[in-house]
């Protein structure tokens, strides 16, 4: 058995929140009386995660995840509860600690824009204190990973959010992190890049061993890539389990988009239980049960489609039927 | 392009404010020396001599924009950036600062070296070994309080949000204190003994007065002064961080 290195038991974290009236009167009002409330983020949570573990960790905006994500790596201290990583309490901020995990947000930057990706490496080389070896070691093979050999010289403030996330991911990689924590880092990107970003975490878990911790909106995101995901709504742990369980269990659709280069009327259609739910002369949106999802792409083929991308349920419904079917976490 | 424009446009004009305030204060003083030879203990000259070299100090003094960044930084969440790299964060702004001043330490230089020679000053530098030794350890340490004391006043953000006031309070007393306006000497001498209370008078004046050739004698005493806020910035800095980093929330839940 592999050893934990997250541990939560009770975690909490309330924000206290200022509230103003809305005006001028308000904003004078507030010199005087400043009037707050409190917010809990996240309510108790216990998560226990073991080295090399890939976790998904979903949930609808304001759900709380980058709070606990905040809380895990120190940025933020939690207002009660228990929290050790790798064995340290981390709003200590110790630098042995901080050598230990390495943290990408999707939305911020951990990059110094003026420099060069080489002085970026090279900076982050000496803050890690790696050494010469070991850095050209990884250096090359995270070039090579990412295919990034020509971007090397160019200042990072140039490069586009593909490139920029997987500087932000070699920087991140560089000093062999026994915990990698990534809040949505494929917010934004294309499918190609999007598709990219993920194989390269397969093959980073897979390979190097890395525990990784894993937010994102996108469903794709956590099936593909978590054995193990985490729900949480309202700062509540609803699902703690097999990925694979989640969506067996909770969900139960698909969304077929289909483009056509021609104008099309309404289609007739042998899968009865596929749902119209957008209908234009050249696109049609299907809402249809998993199960049936093969025969409904079998069926539009018959009517030369130019494209046709199945999505996944978004998160909110998922943790609506989380909350209708009930689970172990929800009492 | 437009990047690399503003950054030497950023060293041109750095180059720019050394010569104006020499070129007042030239114009200025010319007038002054007119009518008599001396003002206060200086000559002509040597009250340029003076304004060089606090010039060329208080332009290398840079550590303002550590404030800012710091403020900005804490309220929109990207401050996170320097919690999860193994790194002091005052440290990491020291080291910013050193290499920002040591690149435009040679820029400086050359425009002081070069008004110089347009207005024709005999150059007025103290040949005292010891004092040049204490100045310059000096306007070191004047540096290194006033990063500590931007510092301080951007982690002021985990307390009161804004710190627009506290900068301007600064301001206004760096502007008066370092003596890079009107050299202290000239104020009554009750006003000076209560300038020699606050640190800023350590920054730029006191420095670039020994190295003019003046107050040999408060030397010794100036560097002890300037140490012991550094000492005692460095704890206030520390109880700080410990009180009030707890409230930082990193924006966004």
């Amino acid at each position: 058995m592999k050893d934990i290195v997250i541990h939560t038991e009770n975690l909490v974290k309330t924000y206290r929140r200022y509230k103003k009236e809305e005006g001028l009167y308000g904003s004078i009002a507030s010199l005087w009386k400043r009037n707050y409330e409190e917010k809990t983020a996240v309510n108790r949570v216990d998560l226990s995660v073991r080295e090399g573990e890939f976790i998904g960790l979903i949930g609808p905006n304001g759900a709380g995840k980058t709070t606990l994500i905040k809380m895990l790596t120190g940025i933020i201290a939690p207002t009660d509860g228990e929290i050790e990583v790798l064995g340290y309490y981390p709003n200590d901020l110790r630098n042995e600690f901080k050598k230990q995990y390495a943290v990408v947000m999707g939305q911020k930057s951990q990059l110094f824009f003026e420099l060069t990706v080489n002085d970026t490496l090279r900076l982050f080389k000496e803050i890690y204190e790696i050494s010469e070896q070991e850095f050209q070691r990884n250096k090359q093979y995270f070039m090579k990973l990412f295919g990034v050999e020509e971007l090397m010289d160019v200042q990072v403030r140039t490069l586009s959010l593909g490139e920029r996330m997987k500087m932000e991911l070699i920087v991140s990689l560089l000093h062999n992190p026994r915990i990698l924590f990534l809040d949505e880092p494929t917010i934004g990107l294309d499918a190609v890049a999007a598709k990219q970003i993920r194989s390269f975490l397969k093959e980073i878990n897979e390979k190097k061993g890395t525990t990784i911790l894993l937010t994102s909106h996108y469903m794709e995101d956590i099936q593909v890539l978590c054995q193990r995901t985490v729900v949480v709504n309202h700062g509540v742990k609803i699902y703690d389990g097999s990925t694979e369980e989640l969506f067996d269990r909770y969900q139960k659709n698909k969304r077929i988009i289909v483009s056509f280069g021609k104008p099309m009327r309404k289609l007739l259609l042998e899968t009865q239980d596929a749902r119209l739910v957008e209908d234009t002369s050249y696109k049609k949106v299907y809402e249809v049960p998993k199960e049936s999802a093969r025969r409904l792409l079998a069926e539009m083929m018959k009517y030369e489609p130019g494209d046709i991308v199945v999505e996944e349920e978004e998160i909110g419904v998922i943790v609506e039927r989380i909350y209708q079917e009930g689970s172990e976490y929800l009492g | 392009m437009k990047t690399q424009l503003v950054w030497r446009a950023d060293v041109i004009f750095n180059m720019v404010f050394t010569i104006t305030r020499i070129i007042f204060a030239y114009l200025l003083w010319e007038m002054v020396f007119q009518q008599k030879e001396m003002v206060g203990e200086f000559t002509f000259h040597g009250m340029m001599s003076y304004y060089i070299i606090s010039s060329f100090l208080s332009q290398l003094e840079m550590s303002e924009g550590i404030g800012i960044e710091i403020h900005e930084r804490i309220r929109n969440g990207t401050f996170s950036k320097y919690l999860v790299i193994p790194v002091g964060v005052e440290k990491y702004f020291m080291a910013m600062e050193l290499g920002i001043v040591l690149f435009y330490v040679v820029f400086d230089f050359i425009a002081a070296m070069v008004w110089v020679f347009i207005f024709r000053i005999q150059f007025v530098f103290t040949a005292d070994n010891g004092v040049i030794v204490c100045a310059v350890v000096m306007a070191v340490l004047g540096m290194v309080f006033m990063v500590q004391l931007n510092y301080f006043l951007g982690l002021l953000t985990l307390k009161y949000q804004g710190i627009g006031t506290f900068l301007m309070i600064k301001n206004n007393l760096m502007a008066l204190i370092t003596g890079t306006i009107i050299p202290l000497a000239l104020f009554p001498e009750g006003i000076v003994k209560m300038m020699r209370l606050l640190p800023f008078y350590y920054v730029t004046y006191l420095p670039a007065m020994l190295l003019s050739g003046k107050c040999g004698e408060e030397a010794w005493m100036g560097l002890m002064a300037i140490g012991c806020w550094c000492l005692a910035m460095q704890f206030i800095i520390h109880g700080t961080w410990k009180k009030y980093l707890r409230k930082y929330d990193g924006v966004g839940i």
